[in-house]
């Protein structure tokens, strides 16, 4: 009777038990994930973040003197708000690296490595916006979170160097022809896309660090172009997010359907116009009451920058600010240009002011223009390819092509040191530039050691701080 | 030793010749209660000096054997102990008294069970059903401030919105540190749900009706609140209900009705020099930047001197140019409340019944905002059998709001957010015609906001709720020492609210609808056995042991048309882009079993102790169970040694230890894959940010208390000291961590939190006359250190971030008490002095730094009551000494020059230096009246920062009184706005008046009482300028971050009751 009773009793705690476990089922989302639902949230979610409010509009766009403000100008003076940087951060590395690496884990266990490769190239891609600006940073130990609580920065060499193998691993990974990939948004499922793409990654990266390290360049470069043409981006491709209709308008589409505080800086419109170039109309809109396009001088105090009047300054074209508008995240004009400087400083062959006629006139083409429009244009000697002063053509009109690509054109500027840009007008640098993103504040609390130790390596955590890459 | 067995042999025959002496008979009666001649069952008759007792039975019958020169020692708790000697009556009728002395009070423990106050091993405080209906707080939680020590409430910003609740310091890093509620020994529930949506929700607490209130005890700790488990680790709040039996009056009728007008105490203290503008410019176009300045936002333009300036009411006609001292606080409005209630109730041989209704309205300050309320609630106990009853009890709510005021500083629907952003020289009484013909809105400013009348009229948030909650409880006596209690209860509520964002609201064009439903329930089942014996003369037992099984159950579903398609129609169809929806659903359960017992010995030492096993749901199975144990005890000395005298009434000393355990929210354990907005027709699906844990383990909460009570010269001096010590373990922590590891959290077993504090309260009787006049003064105070010890074993943590608002985050730090104020400050030299730039704004430290800690130092009140006959005067003065708050509206005020604060150095009138800019530097002039090279400009709104430069130099650049304090008060640089947030506050004001009975007898009614209550009076000690110290934002742990809060607010209002 006794033992009837202790099973009875055994039985029903048992039972009990299972019962309390079903109950803390989550009933409200899923415990597994599809691969092509993560490939397409990881690249929306990474691509907002790309040519957001924060890492572009109120960070590199206005570093770079693309745009600049016309109301709370603090930013455009070099006041950079504390949530902006933690929100890239934190975007980049809780959304981006984590879902690609989940989604290059995935491609391993469904047995589909080109989902694993295309999860590798989009995660190099913003590791790479991530070491552009901030520098030093974890990434070996990133989104490791049973094995990191607290990973340790890298050095910007060894991101570099670091996302250089990947993305070679990648390339080889991918096979086109055989295990479709499904959720691309960005390129469609074209695997041979991905490749040229990720090619292009890796000049883009092996050019960044020519100056520190130019036998690694070399190689680079060896290596992408003994693979022929086939492996580049082919005539006027350009790798880009097309976004829809609300509520997946583009990011500065968003912005504008509220907000009124961006201009077009006077930088960019100086030099378009001085140029003569056809590229202005589509880049700024006339304003309302001048019929004339003007630029608003970077880095105002709110006070005067509110005085120029809103309808009497032009804000960037609708091609950059529509809802639907694209998020431009590399092309075939910025390859040519990447090739042009690569001849020139002997890291491939052909000729660098073909391949810089190609670049610009590949920039005309993207906008609508005509490919003899730009030859008119290449023509004028402040246009025409100076090979002794290679920077300043290069520099020059890959600024004027980037438009709109906030952190590239941004990077670019600091390797390259041209355009030579006036500091903002009432900057709080004293008189300096931003040369870098700040580390958000957070990391001091979170990942005090390491932060510490990458600061002390690389610099004080300012704007102003050079990072590795950027020599001169 | 032989001596010693002789002695013993004659022991029987000196308990022979004792008995000889008296004959025994047998005596039997009833014990009844003097005061309402109730029969009292389960009284205890013992024969004084002997083992020999007995209980009284259902119908307080007893019946025991004794002798005639003995004495019958009667007790029971809730009554004073009688002693009648027998004498040769063999019917001795009882009548007790009830108890009233401090000695014999009877408090509610857990569980719901009345004991003897001094059988306690533990603090327990109690409040009376007078204490609370006449305060008239509409948050019950506001009616404890300030009454119980180790008790801090942080009040709600303006009359509506949710008050915080914790006792003894925060025992948990990241969970709930609000006390457990339980009415009628049922949970009910506090949450504040939606907090972050721009509303601060009232706490569901306030639901309850203060006139349905019998008593509250404060159970201040696990030592107190073991038996209630899990969720007990931050002391309980056990709210005992009225019943008939409470019901004094003879047609057993009462009224109540009240009325309190609110206004508001504090408002920011704003200049009115200057008006809206930048670099000391404005002229009005459009409200957008189309004139001079007119988007501009802030009140650094040209002086309010009459100077002639288009305004946006003039259509570009210059007018004259003046302030509006009182255009904010013309803006608020008196809010009121109206209380009305009537309670019906009797009791008889068979039933006890009590039905009452109340209806509150409440209107805000904020002109549209407002709640109302209907309460319902029957009890009623049921005698079915001679030893079998049936108590239910029932109530049911119905609270609904057109409009709730907006917080959290949003366009949308804040408007101190706007008058902290604000032209000093509007005219709001222009605005109230807040709309255009064309539909859009007429506006000062058209660039950030909208009309403020516009935002309360038009962009409104409404509430309804619906909650019952009730109890039925059997209870059968099974013998008169055996009772069998089976108890289940409810608390359900379903909360919909509505937030509307109408068509041309600046920043949403198109509007916006949402609807947010809430479903939430808790259910528990409960049986216990009770056993109450007189194990012999000198021992008894009561012990306890149950069961109960609690389920939860809690639904969200959200939808938002997120832009209209047609203005003015509120409906989820009415949408232009696809509906954005959320739905969560979860469920809790808890099985657990506990018991307890406590052996009397004599009636002056107890020992109690307690255990309790629970069995979480939330848990993963192989940690799921998990026990704890209590163990307390109390001796009296004053009886035990027989020292009680005049003049030392009480002696007790107590002291406990204890424990209690925690589970968690439901789903913590198995990483999951939230959802995205579809992108076209590609859905996503992403990694969670928080990475759970699966093997989690329950969280143990230790404590130790003890305590000391005693009273003076006839009672007339009380005093209670405990000192206790609470260590937290195992927590429970959704920590931030880097987000480089590819998650914004992690949840942990980890973190160690001690708090270690006192308490004293001390009641005085100063003057008690013969004519009746009494004076009474309670003190209390109470002090809590906390002090995080370890956030995760591994040391990789040494914050966790409680809160935030821009770089200043609320952190419980590795070693810190808990709650730092974490943020930027000033770069200072060796000597602690501010380093500026070379522009001569202050440098700001690369490193953040600690600024301050929101926990108080202490707390304590003072409560003084004068009675005199019919009339009663309290009032309370209470206090919180030792805490910092950052203050969004001191910081944003300053940066905006809307604040009084920013008039030093404006003009040479405010001390302001003369100096001229040449390029982009500025030029120290020797006095105002000197002129600039080149005919330049003369400004005379100089100041120079007082700081140094990085090699030791007095600072001397001068910069226009705009850039200096926007370069000391913006968002970069937190500590110029972090503030002492000490205060006195005199919190409460009552005078109460009953009508003499000789009146009332004449009108045939029972009683009429009638008290003039005021609230929140004013400080009598204050550090931060422009704000309320004390206010909430919500219920969380982040607190002293205030953010353009509401002002909080004044009221005085009058009370009258009547019973029939």
């Amino acid at each position: 009777m006794k033992k009837i009773f202790l099973l009875l009793a055994i039985v029903l705690l048992a039972s009990c038990r299972k019962e309390l476990e079903r109950i803390n089922k989550n009933p409200n989302e899923p415990t597994t994930v599809q691969p092509d639902y993560l490939l397409s949230n990881g690249i929306k979610a990474n691509v907002d973040t790309y040519w957001g409010p924060d890492a572009a509009m109120d960070g590199s766009l206005l570093y770079v003197q693309y745009w600049s403000k016309i109301q709370y100008t603090d930013a455009d003076r070099y006041i950079a708000g504390a949530a902006g940087t933690q929100t890239v951060w934190s975007n980049f590395y809780a959304q981006g690296i984590e879902d690609f690496t989940t989604l290059a884990q995935l491609g391993d266990s469904l047995h589909n490595p080109n989902y694993k490769a295309v999860a590798i190239i989009m995660r190099s891609w913003i590791f790479q916006q991530l070491t552009d600006l901030y520098g030093d940073i974890p990434y070996k130990q990133a989104g490791q979170i049973a094995s990191y609580l607290t990973p340790v920065y890298d050095s910007q060499k060894d991101v570099y160097t670091g996302l250089l193998t990947e993305l070679k691993g990648a390339v080889a990974t991918l096979t086109p022809g055989s295990n479709n990939i499904d959720g691309d948004i960005l390129l469609g499922g074209d695997i041979t896309r991905w490749r040229q793409f990720a090619n292009g990654l890796r000049l883009r990266i092996a050019l960044r660090i020519a100056d520190r390290d130019n036998a690694t360049a070399k190689a680079v470069f060896d290596e992408v172009t003994a693979a022929g043409t086939a492996a580049l981006l082919p005539k006027d491709a350009v790798v880009k997010l097309n976004y829809l209709a609300s509520p997946n308008q583009n990011p500065v589409g968003r912005n504008r359907e509220t907000r009124n505080d961006y201009r077009i800086s006077k930088s960019i419109v100086d030099k378009l116009k001085a140029l003569n170039d056809p590229r202005l109309s589509i880049y700024a809109t006339v304003p309302k009451d001048t019929n004339v396009i003007i630029g608003v001088t970077n880095g105002l105090p709110s006070d005067s920058a509110a005085r120029l009047g809103f309808s009497k300054t032009s804000d960037a074209g609708a091609v950059f600010t529509a809802t639907t508008a694209p998020a431009v995240l590399f092309s075939y004009t910025e390859q040519q240009f990447i090739l042009a400087e690569a001849a020139q400083r002997g890291l491939t062959a052909g000729t660098a002011a073909t391949l810089y006629n190609q670049a610009v006139t590949a920039s005309f083409v993207q906008y609508g223009l005509a490919e003899n429009v730009a030859l008119a244009y290449l023509a004028q000697p402040g246009v025409l390819y100076d090979a002794v002063n290679f920077k300043k053509s290069i520099g020059e009109q890959k600024w004027l092509a980037l438009f709109g690509q906030g952190i590239e054109a941004f990077t670019e500027w600091r390797r390259l040191d041209y355009p030579q840009l006036t500091p903002a007008y009432a900057g709080a640098l004293g008189g300096k530039m931003p040369l870098r993103f700040k580390y958000p504040s957070s990391e001091q609390s979170l990942n005090g050691a390491n932060y510490k130790a990458a600061v002390a390596r690389q610099g004080a955590d300012l704007l102003t701080t050079k990072l590795w890459f950027d020599v001169y | 030793m032989k001596y010693v067995q002789r002695l013993l042999g004659l022991l029987p025959a000196l308990l022979w010749l004792q008995q000889s002496f008296a004959q025994e008979i047998r005596v039997s009666g009833v014990v009844t209660s003097r005061n309402d001649a109730q029969r009292i069952p389960g009284a205890v008759i013992r024969v004084k000096g002997s083992s020999h007792g007995t209980q009284a039975d259902a119908d307080g019958k007893y019946a025991i054997q004794a002798h005639t020169t003995d004495t019958l020692q009667v007790s029971f708790i809730g009554f004073q102990t009688a002693l009648i000697p027998v004498g040769n009556n063999r019917v001795v009728n009882i009548a007790l008294e009830t108890a009233d002395s401090k000695l014999q009070e009877v408090v509610v423990t857990a569980l719901g069970i009345s004991k003897e106050k001094k059988s306690l091993g533990y603090a327990v405080q109690e409040l009376k059903s007078k204490d609370i209906a006449e305060a008239r707080e509409t948050n019950l939680v506001n009616a404890l401030s300030g009454k119980i020590a180790g008790v801090q409430v942080t009040n709600s910003q303006g009359n509506l919105g949710s008050s915080r609740i914790v006792i003894r310091g925060e025992t948990s890093i990241a969970g709930n540190n609000q006390p457990l509620f339980i009415l009628d020994g049922i949970p009910v529930d506090n949450s504040q749900l939606g907090i972050g949506t721009g509303r601060d929700f009232a706490n569901a607490i306030s639901d309850v009706n203060p006139d349905d209130i019998a008593s509250i005890s404060v159970l201040k700790g696990p030592n107190a609140a073991a038996l209630y488990g899990s969720r007990a680790s931050s002391g309980v709040i056990l709210i005992k209900t009225k019943t008939g039996k409470d019901v004094k009056s003879r047609l057993g009728i009462t009224v109540n009705s009240n009325a309190t007008f609110d206004r508001v105490l504090i408002l920011p203290d704003f200049q009115n020099v200057y008006g809206q503008g930048a670099g000391g410019q404005f002229s009005y176009k459009d409200g957008k930047g189309g004139g001079l300045n007119d988007g501009t936002d802030e009140s650094w333009g040209p002086k309010m001197d009459g100077r002639l300036i288009p305004q946006f009411f003039s259509n570009g006609e210059a007018v004259p140019f003046v302030p509006h001292p009182n255009n904010v606080k013309d803006f608020y409005e008196t809010g009121y409340t109206l209380n009305n209630g009537l309670a019906v109730g009797g009791s008889s041989e068979k039933i006890d019944y009590r039905f009452s209704y109340n209806n509150t309205k409440q209107v805000g300050i904020l002109p549209n905002t407002g709640i109302s309320r209907n309460t319902f609630t029957a009890s009623n106990t049921f005698r079915i059998a001679p030893k079998l009853t049936l108590s239910t009890y029932a109530n049911y709510i119905r609270s609904s709001a057109d409009n709730l005021p907006g917080v959290d500083g949003r366009r949308g629907n804040s408007v101190t957010l706007q008058f902290i952003w604000f032209g000093r020289q509007v005219d709001v009484s222009k605005l109230r015609n807040y709309k255009n013909p064309d539909g859009t809105d007429y506006n000062w400013n058209h660039s950030y906001y909208s009309n403020p009348y516009w935002i309360q009229y038009e962009n409104t948030v409404g509430q309804l709720r619906n909650r019952f909650f009730g109890n039925a409880r059997l209870s059968y006596e099974i013998s008169n020492w055996l009772t069998a209690n089976l108890r289940i209860g409810t608390d359900y509520y379903q909360d919909r609210r509505k937030y509307k964002i109408a068509y041309y609201t600046n920043g949403t064009p198109f509007g916006s609808y949402t609807e947010d439903a809430y479903a939430v329930s808790e259910t528990n089942g409960e049986f216990t056995l009770n056993a109450k014996k007189q194990l012999s003369h000198d021992f008894n037992l009561d012990v306890l042991a149950g069961g109960n099984i609690r389920n939860n159950r809690f639904e969200q579903n959200y939808q938002q048309a997120p832009k209209l398609a047609v203005k003015d129609v509120y409906t989820l169809n009415n949408s232009r882009d696809p509906l954005l929806s959320t739905s969560y659903f979860s469920r809790q359960r808890v099985y657990s079993t506990f018991g307890s017992a406590q052996l009397g010995f004599r009636n002056y030492a107890f020992l109690n102790v307690t255990a309790r096993n629970d069995w979480s749901s939330t848990l993963p199975v192989e940690n799921n169970s998990y026990f704890y144990p209590s163990v307390n005890g109390s001796l009296v000395l004053s009886e035990a040694f027989n020292i009680q005298s005049k003049a030392l009434t009480l002696l007790k000393v107590r002291g406990g230890w204890a424990q209690v355990g925690k589970d968690t929210d439901p789903y913590q354990l198995i990483n999951t894959y939230p959802f995205n907005q579809p992108f076209g027709p590609n859905p996503l699906l992403t990694v969670s940010d928080k990475f759970l844990k699966s093997d989690l383990k329950p969280e143990i909460t230790s404590s130790t208390e003890v305590g000391l009570e005693a009273g003076f010269i006839d009672n007339r001096i009380r005093l209670d000291l405990t000192w206790y010590q609470s260590n937290s373990r195992n927590q429970i922590l959704l920590a931030d961590v880097s987000p480089t590891t590819g998650y914004l959290k992690k949840l942990m077993n980890a973190g160690e939190i001690n708090n270690k504090g006192v308490e004293v309260m001390l009641g005085l009787t100063p003057v008690s006359t013969r004519s009746g006049f009494r004076w009474d003064v309670n003190i209390n105070y109470a002090r809590n250190v906390s002090k995080v010890v370890e956030l995760d074993k591994e040391g990789f943590l040494n914050s966790y971030v409680l809160g935030s608002t821009g770089n200043m985050q609320v952190l419980a730090s590795k070693g810190e008490r808990y709650g730092a104020l974490y943020g930027t400050g000033y770069l200072r030299d060796a000597q602690n002095r501010i380093i500026v730039n070379a522009d001569g704004t202050p440098a700001i430290d690369p490193n953040k730094k600690i600024l301050g800690y929101y926990t108080p130092k202490w707390t304590g009140g003072i409560y003084n009551t004068f009675t005199f006959k019919g009339f009663s005067l309290g009032f309370l003065i209470d206090t919180k000494q030792g805490g910092s708050m950052y203050s969004g509206t001191n910081y944003t005020g300053n940066y905006t020059g809307v604040l009084a604060t920013t008039l030093p150095g404006r003009d040479e009138e405010h001390g302001g230096l003369p100096y001229y800019r040449s390029g982009q530097q500025n030029i120290q002039l020797p006095s105002h009246s000197a002129t600039a090279p080149g005919g330049a400009e003369v400004h005379h709104d100089g100041i120079i920062f007082d700081g140094y430069t990085a090699d030791g130099k007095k600072n001397n650049v001068v910069l226009g009184a705009e850039d200096y304090y926007k370069a000391v008060y913006n968002s970069s640089l937190n500590e110029s706005s972090v503030y002492d947030a000490s205060f006195i506050k005199l919190r409460e004001i009552k005078l109460g008046y009953t009508l003499p009975k000789t009146l009332t007898d004449r009108w045939k009614i029972q009683t009429v009482n009638i008290a003039l209550v005021a609230r929140n009076l004013g400080y009598l000690q204050k550090h931060v300028p422009n704000v309320d110290p004390e206010t909430a934002f919500n219920t969380g742990n982040g607190q002293g971050l205030e953010t353009l809060q509401i002002p909080t607010t004044r009221s005085i209002g009058i009370n009258l009751n009547v019973s029939f």
